[in-house]
């Protein structure tokens, strides 16, 4: 949307423009316009770019599934460099935190995927695909509960 | 067509976006300035990278950029992982006499 007298074309004008049909325009000043647009494939669904607003949403979900995944890696890496021994259990620290920092790993790829499946489920026009990550990161953040909570009762009975 | 008066405004969403990649990139710059304490030479590869990802913040977003994000994504996706392998090898293979590879090592 473009603000009276702001000047500014934003990515939904533009992309509203283009997609607007061109019944007002002449068949001599379409052909002006350039090359045409590569159709997709008679074999596949067809594909259309979706609202940037959406394709801006899509990015904002995988920038904070990015954000969450450098959240694990340092709490991880903080868990054993900076938290003190557990008394008892040497290995304690290791056993919280490289879990974490793996997960941060795998958070992020999946985060990627998962976009590019969005994305491409929103190029079709179709629903989008139900994602693994809420529950695997759920399933891993309560492993690793359990994990620090046993590590730390057995350090509390030595 | 709705009068253009009566559209959703997309202002908004351009700058929860660029305030995102904003976050983003201060996130990247704060791991990567804590990891200059633990390991210098993996603190200072994602204070680098965390420099581009800055970067996309301030681009301007246009559609050709819109369909071009997949490479800046990927930017984002390599450095976490990046990230997460420093972090394992610090992890493990740290200098602290109670480190793993020290523990394992008896």
């Amino acid at each position: 949307m473009t603000r009276a007298g702001d000047g500014h074309e934003s990515p939904y004008d533009r992309h509203r423009d283009e997609a607007r049909p061109s019944a007002g325009a002449s068949d001599a000043a379409a052909s002006d316009a350039g090359p045409p647009r590569a159709q997709p494939a008679e074999t596949g669904p067809a594909e259309t770019e979706p609202d940037p607003r959406f394709t801006m949403a899509n990015e904002r979900t995988f920038l904070a599934w990015s954000r969450t995944a450098l959240a694990l890696v340092a709490a991880g890496l903080a868990i054993v460099q900076l938290l003190p021994p557990f008394p008892g259990v040497p290995v304690g620290r290791h056993l919280v935190g490289i879990p974490l920092i793996i997960l941060g790993a795998v958070v992020a790829v999946a985060a990627y995927v998962d976009m590019m499946r969005n994305q491409r489920a929103l190029r079709r026009q179709k629903p989008l695909p139900r994602s693994v990550l809420p529950r695997l990161l759920a399933a891993t953040i309560g492993g690793v509960a359990t994990v620090a909570a046993i590590v730390a009762l057995i350090s509390a009975t030595r | 067509m709705p009068p253009r008066s009566q559209e959703p405004p997309v202002l908004d969403p351009v700058n929860r976006t660029k305030l995102a990649w904003s976050r983003t990139a201060l996130g990247f710059a704060a791991i990567g300035g804590a990891m200059l304490k633990l390991s210098f030479v993996a603190g200072l590869v994602v204070l680098v990278l965390s420099l581009p990802i800055w970067a996309v913040s301030h681009r301007q977003r246009g559609r050709d950029a819109i369909s071009q994000s997949p490479g800046y994504l990927r930017l984002v996706t390599a450095t976490v992982v990046v990230v997460a392998v420093a972090a394992l090898a610090v992890a493990i293979f740290g200098h602290s006499p109670d480190s793993l590879g020290q523990l394992l090592r008896g």
